[in-house]
């Protein structure tokens, strides 16, 4: 439970880094951050001149022990704010932003494991935060992940990834390719199925605490395969991005 | 794959919601007046169209419904709700 309502406030972008030719990590010095969670979103507002304003939702992801507030932000060629915020934004200018919000899809460190972490694209983002949250918290909870991605040259923070699990206390990465692999890859390849959900683990048995996220496509497919695999439903905790949004 | 699916979750709503009950709700459970399940509100369908509908995960049932107008929302609730709401402020 929090008070006051969330209210509409100005982070100053601080940084912009491009994750892959679609996406961009904006980074924020936002006044009077109350903190986050892993996994919470805000709501990003645009206005035009006229009055006209749209309105979208972003994870963070960065971890909550950050200074600075990052969103990574996938351009969506058509949509409205999103071309905007990775091909206009500067550093300097000023984003309005309210948040963080949401209480469902949040991990914190003292949560019990083990965490298994299913991303299609960019819902990559609000995971990624919540492995940035338990390697600041030296947490050894056990973390599978498993990623999609069309290829290595869309996929987010894969050098990160392979340095987080390269430290060997506990994150396990996979990932998948679904359209090119890189040379020489031995990886999964294709669209998730229930092979690679069940060999990535952990088993239902050990009742880990599941998070999926990407487009509703990608989320309907993964939770359907997790059920039939045996996974409590109640265990299982999505966020879908929609077909479109942008 | 259903390469049509539409719909997003309950936690897409986290913000509306924050602001209309000024308090965090996608992780408090709701009871279906239908079926009788309880899930999360942040595990609920929600459908947007010329409203925003949030229903229930396991029958579809009508869960709430937010209408937009130029001065004013207008909320429909249905099945068990529950709230906790700061007394500060």
């Amino acid at each position: 439970m929090r008070g006051p309502a969330v209210v509409w406030r100005y982070g100053t972008v601080t940084a912009l880094i491009d994750e892959s030719p679609h996406a961009k990590t904006i980074e924020l010095h936002v006044p009077e951050w109350p903190g986050h969670a892993a996994g919470q979103h805000v709501d990003v507002r645009l206005t035009a001149e006229d009055g006209y304003q749209a309105q979208r939702s972003y994870s963070v992801a960065s971890a909550p022990e950050d200074p600075r507030l990052a969103l990574t932000v996938e351009r969506i060629d058509d949509g409205e704010v999103s071309p905007y915020l990775t091909g206009e934004l500067r550093i300097g200018d000023e984003l309005e932003l309210r948040g963080p919000i949401g209480g469902h899809f949040t991990w914190r460190a003292g949560d019990d494991g083990p965490l298994l972490l299913v991303g299609g694209g960019s819902g990559l983002v609000p995971l990624m935060a919540m492995l940035r949250h338990r390697a600041a918290r030296s947490s050894q909870v056990d973390a599978r992940l498993l990623v999609s991605a069309r290829s290595l040259g869309d996929a987010l923070y894969s050098d990160e990834l392979e340095t987080l699990a390269a430290a060997d206390d506990g994150v396990v990465l996979h990932r998948t390719f679904t359209r090119e692999q890189p040379a020489g890859w031995t990886g999964f390849t294709g669209r998730i199925d229930a092979q690679m959900l069940s060999s990535v683990g952990p088993a239902p048995a050990a009742r880990p605490r599941i998070f999926v996220c990407g487009p509703t496509a990608f989320v309907e497919r993964a939770d359907d395969l997790l059920v039939e695999l045996g996974h409590d439903p109640t265990t299982i905790r999505s966020e879908r991005f929609g077909p479109t949004g942008g | 794959m259903n390469e049509q699916a539409t719909w997003l979750d309950g936690n897409a709503l986290a913000g509306l919601l924050e602001e209309l009950f000024a308090t965090e709700l996608t992780d408090t459970p709701h009871g279906c007046g239908s079926c009788g399940a309880v899930r999360a509100i942040g595990a609920h369908r929600l459908y947007r169209g010329a409203g925003l509908v949030l229903r229930c995960p396991v029958c579809s049932d009508i869960a709430l419904v937010v209408a937009t107008t130029p001065t004013s929302r207008v909320v429909h609730l249905a099945g068990n709700w529950r709230m906790e709401m700061s007394r500060a402020g």
